[in-house]
């Protein structure tokens, strides 16, 4: 069963006078059940626009959504998903537990089911504490925590989660990726935006990148950063700034290490080979070589070009 | 159903905790327990102005509660952001429409109670009577703030809870004002305004259907027809309002 399908979803936003704002333009994605897909994009491009019609809260312009089948405008459909949004607001003057407790009887659940969701849920986010004071005093972490478990009452198959890692200190954070790691082993799909890129590339494997409002990448994370070295790094001792400055035609950067000798970085094994009879040669002596992988910030940061160089091209 | 009942019980508790609430029905109590004096001015007249005063406090009183807490209901969860986790959950647009219109409707009911409560015993102590016409005249009012309420959650779904405000105490005034619109002076005649306000009559409810005001003060009677009429009219006038407030709602991005 696939868990998310979109066809062309689109959302343009207009307002008199102004010009109109395209924040989400044909968006084809197909996330399968038990999955961990992270949604990526820079500030503004378009990731919450994007979740906040997958939850239903915006209609489409064009295309369509659907949730293990279900058109995302039917209520149905939300009873199968969790949302927490970017900034979880709720009732400032109700406590977790009867926020909880307002949020099952909307999913209809009866009040002994309230009361077991309540344990299930307080445990997983070590809401006990702070159960029966008020929202109105919560800090933001606080508040991202009921928001999560919110989003978790009536243990719904799928999860949207806006940024669930933001505002959160790191043992926070770290809760956070542990618990969608083991919802994740019970079999729920998790769908979640993010900006911290080490927390996407630990949790998931496959992501999308939104550039400007359209999907610019979705694949696994090792697909799109490849197995290619980028680039190879080598640390050896026995030399001076004058060889490095020598050798820069073919030499990407430099520098002296802290613990003494110099990290030199070349663009492949060929280079790399050269330069360390050079070092030899130089009577250096030589501590390590190895490739340097691209990581997801690197491809992240590529893909941001070459979708603005095509944006240029295009006019 | 249950969803509503669970829109509504919060609702219902959010508004008991609002301050305002707590203003006007300070100042309906004064104006009730202040009727007095007036009554001194008008020797004799004193139970016929007290029951009078009574039942113009409950109904302006009622509806600025209505008209402060429903403007707002829709347009506040919006405000907040709060709005977002709940039409996230399995819920209809109009479930949680209908569900804050009966909370707030059952604010309302509570306070008329206690406003009720307050000028009967009040009125009993004066040494006046009141019959059957008394309550009905307050169940007409009730009514009225029904109606009155389901306008304000149209535009809470609408406008800005102050833009709404206004356009609600404008329909209010203007709806117990509908008979000048019919008998208007004749200079009016045949002119381009005279259509105007004659479509207005017809497109304002004619709040006077819910005025038993005279009656009760007075203690005159009247035929159950009366009130019989003033529940259907109340009712349809609250059921297109309601349609009109949940199709607006559905349709809006939040
Ligand atoms: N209600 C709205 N009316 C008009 N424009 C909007 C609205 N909501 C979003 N936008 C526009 O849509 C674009 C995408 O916004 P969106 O909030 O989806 O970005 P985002 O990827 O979530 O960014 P961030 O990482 O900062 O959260 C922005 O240009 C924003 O100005
Ligand atoms: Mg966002």
């Amino acid at each position: 069963m696939v868990a998310i399908v979109t066809h062309s979803l689109s959302k343009t936003f207009k307002s008199l006078g102004k010009a109109s704002v395209h924040s989400v333009t044909d968006l084809n994605l197909n996330i399968e059940e038990n999955e961990v897909f992270g949604f990526l994009g820079r500030n503004g491009a378009g990731k919450t626009t994007a979740i906040k019609l997958l939850a239903g809260l915006l209609k489409p312009t064009k295309g369509s959504a659907a949730l293990f089948g279900v058109d995302t405008r039917l209520a149905h459909a939300r009873s199968m998903m969790g949302y927490l949004p970017e900034h979880p607001y709720f009732y400032e003057y109700l406590t977790p537990r009867e926020t909880i407790a307002f949020y099952g009887r909307l999913r209809g659940l009866n009040s002994k089911e309230r009361k077991s969701e309540w344990e299930r849920i307080s445990e997983l986010l070590d809401l006990r504490d702070i159960a029966d004071r008020r929202i109105r005093g919560f800090s933001k972490g606080m508040r991202q925590r009921v928001g999560f478990a919110v989003a978790l009452v009536g243990d719904p198959p799928l999860l949207i989660l806006d940024e669930p890692m933001s505002g959160l200190d790191p043992l926070g954070r770290r809760m956070i990726r542990e618990l969608i790691l083991q919802l994740r082993d019970r079999g729920k799909t998790i769908f979640f935006s993010s900006h911290v890129l080490s927390d996407v590339e630990e949790i998931c494997v496959r992501v999308g990148i939104l550039v400007s409002g359209r999907l610019a990448a979705c694949d696994r994370i090792d697909k799109l950063v490849g197995n290619t070295a980028k680039s190879v790094e080598i640390c050896a001792t026995g030399l001076d700034d004058l060889f490095c400055r020598k050798q820069s035609n073919f030499i990407l950067e430099y520098e002296e290490r802290k613990e003494g000798g110099y990290r030199l970085v070349v663009r492949d094994t060929e280079l790399a080979n050269i330069l360390a009879m050079e070092i030899n040669q130089q009577g250096g002596t030589l501590l390590s070589m190895h490739p340097v992988q691209e990581t997801l910030e690197d491809f992240f940061a590529r893909i941001q070009d070459s979708a603005s160089d095509i944006a240029l091209a295009e006019g | 159903m249950n969803r509503i009942f669970a829109v509504a019980d919060n609702t219902f508790r959010e508004s008991i905790r609002d301050k305002v609430l707590y203003v006007l029905l300070f100042f309906a109590a004064a104006t009730i327990l202040g009727s007095k004096v007036l009554g001194w001015i008008s020797i004799g007249q004193d139970i016929k102005i007290i029951k009078d005063i009574c039942l113009a406090s409950m109904s302006l009183f009622g509806v600025l509660i209505s008209i402060f807490i429903g403007t707002s209901l829709v347009y506040k969860e919006i405000d907040k952001k709060t709005l977002y986790t709940i039409l996230a959950q399995p819920l209809h647009r109009y479930e949680f429409v209908l569900g804050k219109y009966l909370g707030l409707l059952l604010v309302l009911a509570l306070s008329l109670l206690i406003m009720t409560g307050v000028s009967t015993v009040y009125l009993v102590m004066m040494g006046g009577v009141t019959g059957v016409i008394w309550f009905q005249a307050i169940f007409l009012i009730y009514l009225k703030l029904v109606l009155i309420t389901a306008f304000a959650i149209f535009m809470s779904a609408l406008v800005s809870p102050i833009m709404g405000a206004v356009i609600v105490f404008f329909l209010y005034v203007l709806g117990h004002a509908t008979e000048v619109l019919r008998n208007l002076p004749p200079q009016f005649e045949g002119t381009a305004s005279e259509k105007i306000l004659e479509i207005v009559y017809f497109v304002v409810p004619n709040l006077n259907t819910f005025n038993l005001q005279s009656e009760a003060a007075n203690n005159v009677p009247v035929a159950s027809s009366f009130v019989i009429f003033a529940l259907l009219y109340g009712l349809a006038w609250t059921a297109m309002l309601l349609i009109l407030a949940c199709l607006t709602f559905e349709g809006r991005d939040v």
